[in-house]
């Protein structure tokens, strides 16, 4: 068994195969995203069917967007327990299930559940699955293949919004869902797409490998060894734990961590308050329109284009730096957008704004994996968009809350702006504090055993865990030996 | 109407035998041949009527010309109550007022000069005013008023009562479910709603009484809402909802269409159809190569150990098939 799990190891294959993978996390960020927008476009036949008012009717779109986030690592745990094609189709299954049931509500109560409830667990199932699937089948065009399966939101809004008003002229709103959930079960043929791949570590020993595949596949295994069953579980238990949640203590992701947490803070009002705010400095509805309409499309662009160019030679080292680069422009933007105050000045910030959007969203699984590593990626990825769920739902209404009191969109779109810059000079200052260390430790280094390889892709972590990692293996082997003895 | 303008010119000034001569006049005179107009000219009436309506709110609209522009222009203008109206037709030129000549129709019939419409030059603009008062649905309608002088300028006042918004688009419904039909008005507020159903040119009111299926109520007095609950089939075609002023209806017309859920059900199955047949050649195909890896046959072993030993190359000596190339060499 470990012969053959060995002889399929193979390197990231940069193609082939990826590219079908890369169709079917753009299909999975079509019917996940685009769909949770075009949710709105039912408020109206809402309104006048269940006779609420809009505030009653959009609490569907915050459950959903709410769930999708919340339940990510959820998504993570299934789909690295079970498998991705099994987490993905199960996504699939209950996100359908949802729109099925929510055609036949007799109330919105019945909605917030149905459409609500199941349908953002179901795709919070497939999400993060999908993003780190892509991320295991490409290695060098890694920020390219995350461009072009992200930039699914945006053509999605772009394709689904007029087809789902179709939909809703034909059929009413019940027709309407029914059908769209028929499209969501699409997500089971994105699952089916979704081959396993074994790859080599990332550290360099297979001996480790050897020792973590018997950690994780021999633990069911171990109940036949009665005297150190409980033992052996307990610490295969912690041992699966830790390696699957390792990541949680690095310093590096939490860094990135709490740097999420600001920029999720400050991307999402702007989507909300910029037609508002187009509309109190005096543009027309249709000018306002076409600015979030240049929004949407520039951030397709920008996905494709950014994913590419960081692709490059001259910048794949520099990933985490155009990552901070364009959650910083982001933040400036911010900054200037209380002093532009008509719709010639409007149209280049939208420009601006949308291409830095579409580009930060790109590199986002691409820094996490260079954090983290292409194993634990699917966790990983799991507990970022965790970590956007909170101020997606808190930031909106606090802006709304410093609109009302202070009567201007200035407040609200300066702190959303320093929040952004915040995040990228967090990132900024960890960067610059590890390369710091770690030139000093590489003096250490050098001048205590010239011999021993150092790990030099710039991370500090390496050439320490190395040590530790060396004394985990003879404790690892001390206890399998004592294990096959009995 | 003709009368009552000429009536309100004469009370004006306060002239009583002129005014009784008039009435004679044009009792005899009938031209438009109304009975309901008499009622307007006996005296009681009018004088109840301008007690009535002895606080009327004055409205005035004006259209104006210059020079450069001559187009004929039209104005709409929605009224809901009895008002005392003032319509102006201005004209300002530095050219010579005295050969312009005006005439006011209302829906292409002459006003006679006896009715209240005057005529005055002020510097180099000439202002001719129509004043009366609105009182019932006959009197609206097209005014216009027509200035004949070089060119022949035309200003159109579209006197309507505020219109009332339905659905332009057909509204879907399925058998068993419940709607709501709605009716808006804009510009002002009606006294009283009614709904009709419409089976070819027949229009049926509904009643609301009749069984538990329709039910007429509205939030505001500028709406009206009609649920329709327990739907069948032939409830779907044309519905209308007329809105009642004092000075006449306006009606708006709503299409229902009712479907029966085998419709939305067709594209629904076909869709899962091809869901189901594109899994399951993903997974075939998957199997497949599966099946194709997984089969050794005995000469691609050896492969394999070259496959196993390129992987490994990472520093790390893999001793087995190391002996054994020695062992093959030394033979």
């Amino acid at each position: 068994m470990a012969k053959v799990t060995r002889a399929g190891s193979v390197a990231p294959p940069d193609g082939g195969w990826g590219w079908m993978i890369v169709a079917g996390c753009f299909l999975v960020t079509i019917c996940t995203r685009a769909v949770t927008r075009c949710i709105s476009i039912f408020f109206v036949e809402f309104q006048t069917y269940f006779a609420q008012d809009y505030s009653q009717t959009a609490w569907i779109h915050s459950i959903v967007d709410c769930m999708t986030m919340l339940c990510a690592p959820l998504g993570s745990v299934v789909s690295n327990h079970l498998s991705c094609q099994a987490g993905i189709m199960l996504g699939g299954l209950l996100a359908s299930t949802g729109f099925i049931l929510g055609s036949f509500a007799t109330s919105l109560k019945h909605l917030y559940l149905t459409l609500g409830v199941l349908t953002g667990l179901g795709f919070a199932l497939c999400y993060s699955p999908a993003i780190a699937m892509v991320g295991k089948y490409f290695s060098r065009r890694k920020a390219l293949a995350y461009g072009i399966a992200m930039s699914g939101s945006g053509i999605g809004t772009f394709i689904l919004a007029p087809v789902v008003q179709l939909l809703i002229e034909q059929f009413s709103w019940r027709g309407a869902l029914l059908i769209l959930g028929g499209f969501v079960l699409n997500l089971c043929v994105c699952g089916a797409l979704m081959r396993p791949i074994t790859l080599k570590e990332d550290h360099p020993s297979p001996e480790k490998n050897r020792d973590h595949g018997t950690q994780r596949g021999d633990c069911p295994q171990a109940s036949p060894y009665s005297p150190l069953t409980k033992e052996w579980a307990q610490m295969c238990l912690c041992g699966s734990l830790k390696q699957e949640y390792g990541f949680l203590l690095m310093s590096d992701f939490v860094v990135l961590a709490v740097s999420v947490l600001f920029m999720a803070y400050g991307c999402s009002p702007l989507f909300v308050y910029l037609v508002p705010y187009a509309l109190s400095v005096g543009v027309s509805h249709h000018q306002a329109a076409f600015l979030m309409s240049i929004l949407g499309v520039i951030d397709i662009v920008g996905n494709i284009t950014f994913g590419w160019l960081t692709d490059r030679r001259c910048l794949k080292d520099y990933r985490y730096v155009c990552y901070l680069f364009a959650v910083a422009l982001d933040g400036l933007c911010y900054l200037c957008l209380p002093v532009l105050q008509s719709f010639p000045l409007l149209v280049p910030f939208s420009c601006t704004f949308g291409y830095f959007d579409g580009a930060y969203v790109t590199l986002i699984p691409v820094v996490t994996a260079e954090i983290v590593g292409t194993t634990s990626l699917s966790s990983a990825l799991g507990v970022v968009y965790f970590l956007h769920a909170v101020p997606y739902l808190v930031s909106p209404p606090i802006a709304g809350w410093l609109v009302d009191t202070m009567g201007s969109y200035t407040a609200a779109f300066l702190l959303c702006g320093f929040a952004m810059i915040f995040s990228s000079v967090l990132l900024g200052f960890a960067r610059i504090v590890k390369r710091l260390k770690s030139t000093q430790l590489r003096f250490l280094a050098k001048e205590s055993d010239p011999k021993r390889p150092l790990w030099t892709n710039g991370s500090v972590a390496y050439s320490v865990a190395k040590e530790l990692d060396q004394k985990d293996e003879e404790s690892m082997a001390a206890a399998v030996t004592g294990c096959n003895l009995t | 109407m003709r009368s009552l303008t000429g009536l309100r010119a004469l009370v004006a000034p306060g002239c009583p035998l002129l005014l009784l001569c008039l009435l004679a006049a044009t009792r005899l005179d009938r031209a438009e041949g109304d009975p309901a107009d008499s009622s307007f000219t006996s005296l009681p009436v009018r004088e109840e009527m301008m007690a009535k309506y002895s606080n009327l709110s004055l409205e005035s609209h004006n259209i104006s010309w210059t020079e450069q522009s001559s187009a004929p222009v039209e104005k709409n203008i929605t009224l809901e109550r009895p008002s005392d109206l003032e319509l102006i037709c201005q004209f300002t030129t530095s050219g010579d007022l005295n050969s312009v000549n005006v005439t006011w129709k209302k829906d292409d019939v002459f006003l006679e000069n006896f009715d209240v419409f005057n005529t005055t030059k002020v510097g180099n603009t000439l202002y001719s005013q129509y004043r009366f008062i609105i009182f019932n649905s006959k009197q609206m309608g097209n005014y216009s008023c027509f200035l004949n002088g070089e060119e022949e300028l035309r200003g159109t006042f579209n006197i309507r009562v505020p219109s009332v918004h339905g659905k332009n688009k057909p509204l879907i419904t399925y058998v068993g479910d419940s709607t709501v039909l709605k009716c808006e008005c804009q510009d002002g507020l009606p006294l009283n709603w009614t709904w009709y159903m419409s089976n070819g040119s027949v229009q049926v009111p509904i009643d609301v009484y009749k069984n538990d299926k329709y039910v007429i109520n509205g939030s505001y007095a500028n709406e009206t809402r009609l649920k329709v609950k327990h739907l069948l089939e032939e409830d779907g075609g044309s519905y209308w909802c007329r809105a009642v002023f004092q000075l006449g209806e306006s009606e708006e017309h709503i299409e229902l269409v009712v479907l029966s859920f085998m419709v939305p059900l067709k594209p629904f199955l076909a869709i899962i159809a091809e869901v189901i047949l594109l899994v399951a050649i993903i997974l075939l195909c998957e199997v497949y190569t599966q099946k194709k890896k997984n089969d050794p046959d005995d000469g691609k072993e050896f492969e394999q150990i070259e496959q196993l030993k390129s992987d490994d190359s990472n520093g790390i000596e893999n001793n087995a098939p190391r002996l054994r190339k020695n062992e093959s060499v030394e033979q």
